[in-house]
């Protein structure tokens, strides 16, 4: 079953490919894409990037849907990163920062309440660093 | 062990005086003094989602009116309770805002707020064993007080020191971007930077929106081959050939090695009728595309398109 999903994305992400240029401007222009492709990152293994960012969008989305997001919603998510941060973002999905929680530990709340004093961090709004 | 314990206190405190890169700031003569805006809007953060909250912020600072709930479903991850950088950028694009990702600096931030931008910036409130990942937006600093003020979770002039915001804001390595209307660029001088988010912008985004970030960054930058192959596609997808062509004889000028940019200035010679010259042009670009395979096919279909218009139209 992994492996036919498997073949199932590189065809997927042959066509995408093989569509890509046809898509973004006309037949025979090449995409500011492809442009800041070479620009930034290096002729090399461009078709290879794509393809696993073709492959990352689909782990993307189906890691999206596992942590509760809608599926349609984390399809239309999904669609609205680029290569780069798809690839980037189904390795990071699970240990990236969230960025989300205001509060504090209630088990670490003395230290963060020395630090905060110190000025090395801001947990309690009613703090005032000494510096 | 006491001494131990007695001097690391001692050690921390001395550390605590300043955080790098803040006297830097402080005394660089490049900043205004000091500079708040007072206008940008507020909206407190309901349970976990300062994400949606402060991307509100931004987004309603440029006229884009957006509530946090609607930002919800787009940036929250409800399984780890927070919201994800990338998504940040890309929640922002799709509501027709151009996302640019600002230096790692303290002084690059206060810059944007100098020039108008409020910055979203992600901090860890905490510490690295015990992290609170946060988003907050940068609306106001005074150099001579060492001061910072944000719209932060439920407050809506949060005041820290700038040494503070400095420490929590490392730990996220200094992550923070600006949201800009189509046409407007930030005010830090990094093209490479633009070119990459207008690039993504232009995925997902209006044509003309895409159009009007170009050109506005081709004319602070005229000599970057992203942008101005950028506004040349960008003009020719609305149709503006003359415009169009004029962008990609400019690529050619300032890149005269560019494969890309002879590719697509010979097409518009192509489409303006010009087949002689759009032949020179194909031809130059194939001679320099060198061993790339992908480039090489586009080109060679661009020679057999102006082969078969030359077939047609005979002089």
């Amino acid at each position: 079953m992994v492996l036919v999903k498997r073949f199932f994305s590189a065809f997927l992400a042959a066509s995408i490919l093989f569509t890509g240029s046809i898509q973004t401007v006309q037949a025979a222009m090449i995409s500011s894409e492809q442009v800041a492709e070479q620009a930034f990152t290096g002729s090399a293994d461009q078709d290879r990037a794509r393809i696993i960012s073709a492959l990352s969008r689909e782990d993307v989305q189906v890691a999206l849907v596992e942590r509760g997001i809608d599926p349609v919603q984390a399809r239309e998510r999904v669609a609205s990163l680029t290569d780069e941060e798809a690839s980037a973002m189904a390795s990071q999905i699970e240990n990236a920062p969230a960025g989300g929680i205001i509060g504090a530990i209630v088990l670490v709340f003395l230290v963060l309440l020395l630090t905060d004093i110190l000025g090395f961090t801001k947990i309690f709004p009613f703090t005032r660093s000494i510096r | 062990m006491f001494r131990n314990v007695l001097m690391l206190a001692f050690f921390l405190l001395l550390n605590a005086c300043a955080a790098t890169g803040v006297r830097e700031t402080v005394q660089n003569k490049d900043l205004p003094r000091q500079h708040e805006l007072t206008k940008t809007p507020f909206f407190p953060q309901e349970l976990y989602h300062c994400g949606p909250a402060a991307l509100a912020t931004a987004l309603n600072a440029i006229d884009i009116n957006v509530t946090p709930d609607q930002l919800v479903p787009e940036v929250y991850i409800p399984a780890r309770q927070g919201s994800l950088q990338i998504e940040m950028l890309a929640a922002s694009r799709r509501h027709g805002a151009l996302s640019v990702k600002v230096a790692p600096r303290l002084d690059a931030v206060l810059k944007e707020v100098a020039a108008g931008n409020v910055v979203v910036v992600m901090q860890n409130l905490g510490l690295s064993w015990a992290p609170s990942w946060h988003y907050a937006v940068v609306v106001g600093y005074n150099l001579e007080q060492e001061k910072i003020w944000l719209r932060s979770g439920t407050f809506e002039r949060f005041e820290m020191t700038l040494s503070t915001f400095q420490r929590t804001w490392a730990r996220s390595e200094y992550w923070a971007f600006v949201a800009l209307k189509p046409g407007s660029l930030p005010a830090s001088d990094d093209p490479d930077a633009v070119a990459k988010a207008i690039v993504a912008f232009e995925k997902n985004s209006n044509k003309k929106d895409a159009y009007l970030s170009y050109d506005a960054a081709v004319k602070r930058w005229p000599d970057h081959l992203v942008l101005l192959m950028g506004l040349g596609n960008s003009a020719y997808a609305l149709g503006n050939y003359s415009h169009a062509t004029s962008a990609f004889r400019d690529a050619t000028t300032a890149h005269p090695d560019s494969a890309a940019a002879h590719n697509n200035l010979a097409n518009m010679l192509m489409i303006l009728g010009d087949a002689k010259a759009a032949k020179l042009a194909a031809e130059k670009a194939l001679a320099l595309a060198g061993a790339d395979q992908a480039m090489r096919v586009q080109i060679v279909k661009t020679i057999e398109e102006i082969n078969s218009y030359t077939a047609k139209n005979p002089h």
